[in-house]
């Protein structure tokens, strides 16, 4: 009876702690002056942020602010470190993180921020599409906050994993694979979206990995859909929180998008994000891949 | 009203009409390139804003209305672009430079580019944006200068990997606000603009006076519809049309749309330095750009303006005009990509965002239009 009582306790508690990740666009915009509250715009596109944003938002770029601009990798310990500083972030300030592109970035950002241990992240749902469909006005005033302190006690390591990792867990068969690229990546029809720049040298996906496309988490609003509508489709994929889940795409960001999914909004337990992607994975030497489209390389 | 004047007025009702139905389909920064294309093809037909005759009068016929034209635009816009600078990044002095600014390396390509765009306006007898706007006038020269600018956007693919690898990976990108703040960046180049206006002043004649006359009416509405407005009141509503773009789209400029053909035609892939990391937006482009709108509605305002103003006229030049528009037109695509932009994209959006380059390119290219008016035959 008392182990029932738990279960039904955790049963209510699991939504609860499932919107506690995400925020409104209303709660946002009432908390645009809040001194405890910190709204980081994260936008693919380089110019969005400038030309309106959420009033009270600091831009933040990805490029250089996320990623280390030198090496392939998530910006370093201390220049995060030095960044939230900047962005007049403290330990204990309520990081909102929205942008273009339904999040995919901030999605990403969402990522880093738990991956450097941040405790208070959220997402706003929806991102810029929803704050636009509602007609809520951007603002142009660039925020100068106060510089504060800040550190990073400890680096989480069970958010992300490496080539070495994914290869380790396809010869196990040990994680679920979600691959978040378009069917098309997916089965090797083509490398990667017409335009993207940086290619891979195979096409096809991981061994065993399933394609569930980001965009089948969002709404037309750009919010997510119900709970329980995304435990269905990702448990149709065999992701169900009874075995490590691995999330990937090209290059790591649409990626984070569906990890938020698996990780805060479905609450599994172990769930990280590939960001080598395809343009690691698909560059490796002597790695299996599956290809379904039969897109060989051939030297014709 | 004159039968021009219905005309006119039914084509600027038209294209009202279609921007509205633009905004719905295409999207609001569609729509607001293709309202900004109208209007400077209003502006450049009414004021005969052109950076070729602005340069070539000037060395030609010591004329200076041009020149002090395109120094009022460019004084302008400046103000303007200073007032969207400070509040998008308050303090310039930082690691960054405003994102979507025409702010660019300044090296030695971009003194080749402005000299090959500088030879071509003389040989041509104009630049990019003086053909569009005189198609609206009816020239069958401007089609040529465009198809002879898109070959030698296609030469200037050829050329940029060797460029980048020798000029432009290793150039400096100099944005002067970062060197020294804004309001020392300001009080230089108004100066500068001041003290090159000073110049044109003291070295050319007064330009004859318009006689004055009662403001009636009939005077007003000949002197806005018919008669050319004064270079510098077109000048300045370049630099306003300039801030606007800015603020809401993007630059100025009306070479993208064009270098975007010419890449697709000849297949050109990879470009270093030009294709950044698009993070996971796809850049392939479906249709007309927004500058694909704003060209064709600068087009389309200045076939208006020429309308009402009984200036719309198509006849046939000597050949030789033709063979120098489109060889000229080559010369303009060509400097035009490997500057990345032409004398709205570098030398006015440059300039007004004050970006070196754009600086560079300004003077490279009037010694460009300076030296085929001293070899070439004047036609």
């Amino acid at each position: 009876m008392r182990l029932l009582i738990a279960l039904a306790l955790a049963a209510l508690a699991a939504p609860i702690l499932a919107q506690d990740a995400l925020v409104t666009t209303e709660w946002v915009a009432q908390h645009a002056a809040d001194p405890s509250v910190r709204i980081l715009e994260v936008s693919v596109d380089p110019g969005v942020y400038e030309k309106g944003h959420v009033k009270g938002a600091v831009g933040v770029k990805w490029h250089s602010e996320l990623a280390d601009p030198v090496r392939r990798d998530i910006v370093s310990r201390d220049a995060f470190v030095a960044n939230c500083q900047r962005w007049g972030i403290a330990k204990d300030t309520t990081v909102v993180l929205y942008g273009d592109n339904n999040n995919w970035f901030a999605a990403w950002g969402y990522w880093i921020f738990a991956t450097y241990g941040h405790a208070n992240v959220k997402l706003m749902d929806g991102g810029r599409v929803k704050w636009e469909l509602e007609k809520r006005p951007w603002d142009l005033a660039i925020p100068a906050p106060a510089p504060t302190q800040y550190t990073v006690d400890k680096v989480a390591t069970d958010l992300r994993v490496r080539l070495a990792d994914v290869t380790a867990a396809v010869e196990k068969k040990s994680a679920v694979l979600v691959d978040v690229r378009s069917p098309d990546e997916f089965t090797g029809k083509v490398i990667a979206p017409p335009g993207v720049q940086e290619l891979a040298i195979r096409a096809g996906h991981i061994p065993g990995a399933k394609n569930v496309p980001w965009k089948q988490a969002v709404k037309d609003d750009g919010t997510f859909k119900p709970v329980e509508e995304l435990r269905k489709l990702y448990a149709d994929a065999g992701a169900d929180g009874s075995k490590p889940i691995i999330t990937y795409c090209r290059i790591g960001e649409r990626s984070s998008h569906s990890w938020f999914v698996l990780k805060e909004l479905l609450g599994y337990d172990d769930v990280r994000n590939y960001d080598g992607s395809w343009t690691e994975y698909g560059n490796a030497v002597g790695v299996p891949i599956e290809n379904e489209a039969g897109t060989v390389w051939t030297g014709k | 009203m004159a039968r021009r004047a219905w005309i006119a007025a039914g084509l600027a009702v038209a294209f009202g009409v279609s921007a509205f139905l633009l905004h719905d389909h295409e999207g609001a920064s569609a729509s607001f390139s293709a309202l900004t294309g109208f209007a400077l093809g209003v502006v450049f037909q009414r004021s005969d804003f052109c950076f070729a005759s602005g340069v070539r009068d000037l060395v030609r016929a010591r004329r200076r209305r041009m020149a002090l034209g395109i120094l009022a635009a460019l004084a302008a816009g400046t103000l303007g672009y200073a007032v969207v600078f400070g509040l998008q990044m308050p303090d310039p002095t930082g690691a960054y430079v405003p994102p979507t600014a025409f702010i660019a390396r300044a090296g030695w390509h971009v003194v080749l580019g402005g000299f090959a765009f500088g030879a071509g306006m003389g040989i041509a007898g104009n630049c990019v944006s003086t053909s569009l706007f005189r198609i609206g006038e009816g020239s069958l020269a401007g089609p040529l200068t465009l198809a002879g600018a898109i070959v030698g956007f296609v030469l200037g693919y050829r050329a940029w990997p060797f460029l980048w690898s020798h000029a432009v990976a290793t150039a400096p990108t100099v944005w002067i606000p970062h060197h020294v703040g804004y309001a020392a960046a300001l009080a230089i180049q108004l100066a500068l603009l001041a003290a090159l206006a000073l110049v044109v002043l003291w070295k050319c004649p007064p330009e004859p006076t318009v006689a004055a006359e009662p403001a009636t009416p009939a005077v007003v509405v000949r002197r806005i519809f018919v008669e050319r407005w004064p270079a510098w009141i077109g000048g300045v509503l370049v630099g306003l049309i300039a801030t606007a773009a800015y603020l809401r789209t993007r630059p100025l400029g009306v070479t993208e749309e064009l270098g975007r053909l010419a890449r697709a035609w000849s297949g050109t892939v990879r470009l270093d330095g030009l294709d950044q990391i698009a993070g996971c937006t796809s850049s392939v482009q479906r249709g007309l750009g927004d500058n694909g709108w704003l060209v064709l509605s600068l087009v389309w305002g200045s076939l208006c303006a020429a309308i009402a103003a009984g200036q719309f006229r198509m006849k046939l030049a000597p050949a030789r005009i033709y063979v120098r528009a489109l060889a000229g037109g080559v010369l303009l695509g060509f400097g035009a990509m490997i500057s990345v932009g032409c004398s709205i994209g570098v030398l006015l959006s440059g300039v007004m965002a004050m970006s070196l380059h754009g600086w560079i390119f300004a003077a490279a290219m009037v010694a460009g239009v300076w030296m085929t008016e001293r070899v070439l035959p004047r036609g």
